[in-house]
């Protein structure tokens, strides 16, 4: 009996409820160490003119004032190197971080951001991806998917629509804000803790605006409060400054971001603008759908082209389109860079064609459940999506088959109607949507992890990986894949601290990937290991007639299955291994095969296999303060056998909470300056847990995946896509008052966005009803 | 006169006599006694990760309530015992609630964590009888990011209530008791740095520094004053807290009066209205989180004076008054002329708010609020309002409106009340009305909503009213 597909806690639980789990601003201060910050643009953009430090640094307690000037090069970026740390001669949005300040204590840092001056000349900024559009301001190249024939599919729909969807950004609410400590060491060596999803691009920018080497620079990350992407790439800036500090002053330096200032200055999810036009037949099936996605970058790349990327690949969703053609362009703007947020570009491109969706059900009168079936990819046939990928192992039909079933959806739909044909104050609206979500980066390169397996005289482990914890588990299923591999108790294995001195080169802690990955790669070490003790083991228990292929290691023990009598402990067999100098480390080593995929004809194999799964979400508006409550959610996926159901269910439960959040009450508010509003938990608003459906029915099919580790799916990402549901409930409420009108509706659908589109209905049949008059007249 | 802080925290007793009883609690426990569990994430009292229990001296030993500890300042837990998350696990051994949290994956992250245990562990200290309903209501003011909150519900109803020891088990209260209560029993004072907190023991002590001191900033509940504190840098020179003052903690209800004390919490007030006036009560649930509302006074809430204050429209219709002291005596202002402007009160410098008078709403009359946020739990509001009247044989009787949100202060709307008097009771009637109220209103449009929004909800609520009133104006006729 091994550990993986038991319910194990997570492996800081005990920490976490007791409050001794560390996290970057926990670690006890050091007594000469430095409080550090930054004075950041107050517009969105400009020229600077001039920056003057001479009163801030003359403050008491003010150490150091650094500007662009002090940085060996200034120029990095994950994918386009567009980005500076500190501004140049131009500030590009608000929150860009222009002087970096050193102090003793935080009310010289606060003294010494009063006495910075600089001055800018206030340019014009674009705000909006219209306005990016106007003025051509692009990032990276246009994408494209295309498959068969738009003409031939327009002449044989009944019915075509064009429309627009459009999305606001979402910020990622970890509840831990961005925070690093940097150590100076010898030789110009700096190591520091932070708080980041990719602790080797971390170790790469520091090195890179230090102008270090670098085998000079070490990353540690033991843990981050909450990250969804938000910890990827912009980790990057505080740990730099930090490092900047501890470089030119040779004392320690920290880095913690208040909730506000970490709303503002950091990136978002992308918001996006984009255009439809769909042809499909009576029966709701479509003929050719035709989908221009714009993003709003932000002002520098960071990751936008890749979330882009994945956005357009997943236009598709649940659904085959025979002929097709979607296109993505990034656009760039004067706000904060957006970046990598759960889902990464996946959301919004589902969240397009379930809208399409919905709307091809008000047009042809269908529920738009049968529209969703009528479109749903098949087993052995309508299995191609647009770039050319077969989805194989295609469970789609059944979930959606098993969901139907359980969440009575029919009954509960014909109920819904009834409710609203009779309600003079109250909406319902219910809908099912689902979500095919592809796993693996779409960067090739990138789908590869290493991994450190240290065996111990006692016979315990220590594994490290390139895997960041962030409250996913990662390390938990690590050391059941572990143990599991070594016949060993999951207590006698440690997940260690994440650290470029132990694993180098690593990836980030993202796309859902991290334990299929860093996962595989501990099992490959503890293979090695395992097999360089065989021949001993066998030895041991069968001196006559020793045959290595009847060993096995199964809870702390090492048996011949021959001969139930001989047997060693693990930790016996370990000792014995290391009298006869047996190496007992090893570093594992795992690529995923078969993925391949190039921008350049959109045709490829991008993803290992896919996560997939539906949901059905009920609402209950009031129509008088656009009160929005979510009465019932379920949630069926197939998520391959877990590796620790407990840990993957609260994936899904959190997933599609944060998901809701996104299509409902987050709502980020700018005024006409780009200024963020809505930067603290005071106006911006999170689920709460009043929020919860009052019935929330999660779980998963069982049905394992042939390819990956333990037969495990990744379930990071997925779940949140089908919190869409709730917002194509909304907008299937809104159809039964829309008078077979299409209804209307932004994301996320606040009450403000509800009441003013009710109103939008409500003038709009006035309007009707007195043009009839008159025509009657 | 004492001139330092007294306080146990995890059962230790701590004397701060420095700069450290000027700053917030949570850092406090950071910084100086490296209590890292109690985590500070938004400073404003709004995510909960901050949470500790406070106990204060009652009859039955130490009163144990949760407060956000990231905008409550040192000075004013003089005389009580906070304990943390580290101090909820005694001698080696994890509290059942902690056990629950382990067994459910009810902590992912770990950042929220914290608070969430603290917050659970206080519904046992106040007797909360734990259900899918109470779990939630009891933990509405801590956000999480990663869980989507199932797993905590779960967790909640799996602890065994018959395992979980309170706190005044876990620290016998009686070693503490004696110390806490001689320190409070007289006037304190600390100055440090050119700054000073008082804390009278009397009305009369409490007026006489008032007038000395017109700057004093009283600091009851510290919710609006703790996040100008930590998000403005506000540092104010003279604070004076008058929670020691027994008179001013009096909740009393005579001949359908209610008299709320300037000290009186909200949550002391939720429960009074709970089976009294329910519609009231609804508002006061979602007015705020339980930390919010263990700490906040209604007191505070009206010299606040913020136009989308969530009592006040209440007060409005009610024709609440409110009482203030000075060195002349006291005098009773209507909550209806309390207000000179935007944040403007009608208040003398040596003027104090004692007391508030509210009148019980009479059976014969229909009494509606509303409040309208981003978010139904935890919210400011976008827009609120009060609607009171009477339907006596289909028409409509003493119509009172109060809106909020909509205006430098909370509104009463005369024309549309005059408007509705002795008209029918229909929907057209209400549909006219919303057109009147549009008259008197001039929203502006920020964060919450657009004036455009705000202006549609004014003429919704009417609607809603008659939607909502419909079925008890027909009893009402028959």
């Amino acid at each position: 009996m091994g550990s993986v597909g038991k319910n194990l806690p997570h492996d800081s639980a005990v920490g976490h409820v007791t409050g001794g789990s560390v996290y970057v601003d926990d670690i006890p201060p050091m007594r000469n160490e430095l409080v550090v910050d930054f004075w950041w643009s107050p517009v969105s953009h400009g020229t600077i003119r001039s920056i003057d430090l001479e009163e801030a640094a003359a403050i008491p307690g003010v150490v150091g004032l650094y500007t662009r000037e002090d940085l060996h090069a200034n120029l990095f970026g994950p994918i386009i190197h567009d980005e500076v740390l500190l501004a140049e001669d131009r500030v590009l949005f608000m929150g860009q971080p222009v002087v970096v300040i050193a102090a003793e204590n935080r009310d010289s840092i606060r003294a010494a951001k009063r006495a910075i001056r600089v001055d800018i000349e206030e340019l014009e900024p674009i705000l909006t991806i219209a306005g990016a559009v106007v003025k051509h301001e692009t990032i990276g190249d246009p994408m494209a998917l295309q498959r068969g024939e738009l003409a031939r599919g327009f002449a044989e729909a009944d019915h075509v629509i064009e429309g627009r969807f459009v999305n606001q950004g979402q910020d990622h609410f970890y509840l831990e804000s961005q925070a690093a400590i940097a150590f100076p060491g010898e030789e110009g060596e700096i190591t520091v803790h932070s708080s980041t999803q990719n602790p080797s691009e971390v170790q790469h920018v520091i090195a890179q605006v230090l102008g270090l080497r670098l085998n000079q620079v070490n990353c540690l990350t033991k843990r981050m409060g909450g990250a969804f992407g938000g910890k990827e790439c912009q980790a990057t800036h505080p740990a730099a400054m930090a490092a900047l500090v501890a470089r030119k002053t040779g004392r320690p330096a920290r880095i913690v971001y208040t909730k506000d200032d970490d709303m503002q200055v950091t990136g978002k999810r992308h918001p996006f603008e984009n255009d439809y036009k769909v042809g499909f037949r009576k029966d709701g099936r479509i003929t050719a759908l035709e989908v221009e996605l714009r993003s709003d970058g932000g002002a520098y790349a960071d990751l936008s082209t890749a979330v882009m990327g994945r956005a357009v690949t997943h236009v598709d969703n649940a659904y085959w389109l025979p002929n097709v053609r979607i296109r993505g362009q990034v656009y760039r703007t004067h706000t904060p860079p957006n970046t990598a947020f759960r889902g990464f570009g996946g959301p919004q491109g589902v969240a397009t064609i379930e809208n399409i969706l919905e709307e091809i059900a008000t047009v042809t009168g269908l529920d738009a459940l049968d529209v969703r079936l009528a479109n749903c990819y098949g087993i052995d046939d309508r299995n191609v999506t647009p770039y050319g990928q077969v989805v194989e192992n295609n469970n789609l039909p059944r979930l959606f088959d098993e969901l139907i079933t359980r969440s009575g959806y029919r009954s509960r739909a014909a109920e819904v109607r009834r409710f609203n044909a009779a309600s003079p104050t109250h909406l319902r609206g219910i809908s099912m949507t689902a979500v095919k979500f592809g796993i693996s980066f779409n960067t090739k390169f990138l789908n590869q992890a290493n991994a450190l397996v240290n065996v111990y005289l006692d016979g315990t482990v220590q594994v490290s990986t390139g895997a960041t914890e962030m409250g996913q588990g990662v390390n938990t299923k690590i050391r059941q894949l572990v143990a599991d591999e070594l016949g060993i108790d999951p207590a006698h294995v440690a997940v260690m601290i994440t650290s470029t001195e132990k694993n180098n080169n690593t990836s980030a802690t993202a796309a859902s990937s991290a334990a299929d990955l860093n996962g595989s790669a501990a099992v490959d070490a503890c293979r090695r290991i395992r097999e360089r003790l065989l021949p001993l083991a066998a030895e041991l228990l069968s001196p006559q007639n020793s045959d290595p292929a009847s060993i096995i290691f199964e809870e702390g023990i090492v048996r011949d299955r021959r001969n139930a009598e001989a047997r060693l402990t693990f930790a016996e067999l370990v000792w014995q291994g290391y009298l006869r100098r047996i190496s007992l480390g090893e570093r594992g080593f795992y690529a995923t095969p078969r993925i391949d995929f190039s921008w350049l004809t959109g045709q490829g194999h991008p993803f290992f296999y896919f996560t997939q799964g539906c949901a059905v979400s009920e609402v209950l508006i009031d129509r008088f303060t656009g009160e929005l409550t979510v009465l019932r959610s379920d949630v069926l996926m197939d998520i391959g056998k877990p590796i620790n159901p407990g840990i993957d269910r609260g994936q899904m439960t959190g997933g599609f909470i944060q998901g809701m959040g996104w299509v409902t009450t987050e709502d980020l508010r700018y005024d006409e300056k780009g200024w963020l509003l809505s930067h603290s938990p005071t106006t911006y608003k999170i689920p709460n847990i009043q929020d919860v459906p009052a019935v929330f029915n999660v779980d998963w099919l069982e049905i394992g995946n042939p390819v990956n580790i333990a037969g495990s799916k990744a379930t990071g990402e997925p779940p949140l896509l089908l919190a869409i549901s709730v917002w194509t409930a909304v907008k299937n409420a809104l159809s039964h008052v829309s008078n077979g009108k299409i209804a209307r509706l932004k994301l996320p659908a606040t009450a403000e966005e509800i009441v003013m589109r009710l109103a939008e209905l409500e003038e709009g049949a006035r309007a009707e009803a007195t043009t009839a008059s008159r025509t009657h007249a | 006169m004492p001139d330092a802080v007294f306080l146990f925290v995890n059962g230790v007793p701590q004397r701060i006599s420095d700069h450290a009883a000027f700053g917030t609690l949570a850092t406090f426990l950071r910084t100086r006694l490296e209590l890292t569990g109690t985590k500070i994430v938004c400073e404003e009292g709004d995510c909960g990760a901050c949470s500790v229990l406070v106990g204060a001296p009652s009859e039955k030993g130490l009163d144990y309530r949760p407060i956000n500890s990231c905008i409550q300042f040192v000075f004013q837990l003089d005389g009580t015992h906070v304990v943390t998350v580290e101090g909820l696990r005694t001698g080696g051994a994890l509290h059942p609630v902690q056990e629950a949290m382990i067994r459910c994956h009810g902590a992912q992250c770990g950042y929220c964590t914290p608070g969430f245990v603290v917050a659970m562990c206080a519904m046992y200290e106040a007797g909360i009888e734990p259900s899918e309903k109470s779990a939630r209501d009891a933990l509405t003011g801590n956000l999480c990011r990663c869980t989507g909150y199932e797993p905590i519900i779960k967790a909640v109803l799996d602890v065994d209530p018959a395992a979980v020891r309170t706190i005044n088990e876990l620290y016998p209260p009686e070693t503490m008791l004696g110390p806490l209560r001689e320190h409070v029993r007289t006037a304190r004072r600390l100055e440090h740095a050119g700054r000073t907190f008082y804390a009278p023991a009397t009305i009369e002590e409490a007026i006489r520094f008032k007038s000395e001191n017109p700057g004093v900033v009283i600091v009851q509940g510290a919710t609006d004053i703790g996040v100008q504190h930590t998000k403005r840098g506000l540092q104010p020179a003279v604070m004076m807290t008058l929670g020691h003052i027994p008179q001013l903690s009096e909740l009393t209800f005579d001949r359908d009066l209610l008299s709320v004390g300037a000290t009186v919490t909200l949550t002391r007030l939720e429960d009074f209205y709970r089976d009294r006036v329910p519609e009231f009560h609804r508002i006061l649930e979602l007015f705020g989180a339980p930390q919010i509302k263990h700490a906040g006074t209604l007191a505070g809430n009206v010299a606040n004076a913020s136009p989308i204050a969530d009592s006040l429209p209440f007060l409005s219709v009610m024709d609440a008054e409110v009482e203030l002291t000075g060195l002349a005596g006291a005098r009773r202002v209507s909550i209806n002329s309390f207000y000179l402007g935007y944040k403007t009160l009608d208040l003398r410098p040596d003027e104090l708010i004692t007391r508030i008078l509210i009148p019980m709403p009479p059976s014969s009359e229909i009494l509606k609020l509303y409040k309208v946020s981003k978010r139904k739990n935890l919210d400011i509001s976008t827009f609120t309002a009060a609607i009171r009247m009477r339907i006596r044989e289909g028409r409509i009787e003493g119509a009172r409106i109060a809106y909020g949100g909509v205006g430098p202060t909370v509104l009463r709307l005369p024309r549309t009340e005059g408007f509705l008097e002795g008209k029918a009771f229909i929907p057209d009637v209400f549909r006219e009305a919303g057109e009147t109220a549009l008259g008197e209103i001039a929203p502006i449009s920020d964060v919450r909503g657009a004036a455009a929004f705000r202006n549609r909800l004014a003429g919704n609520v009417l609607m809603k009213f008659y939607y909502e009133s419909a079925a008890s104006a027909q009893e009402a006729a028959r």
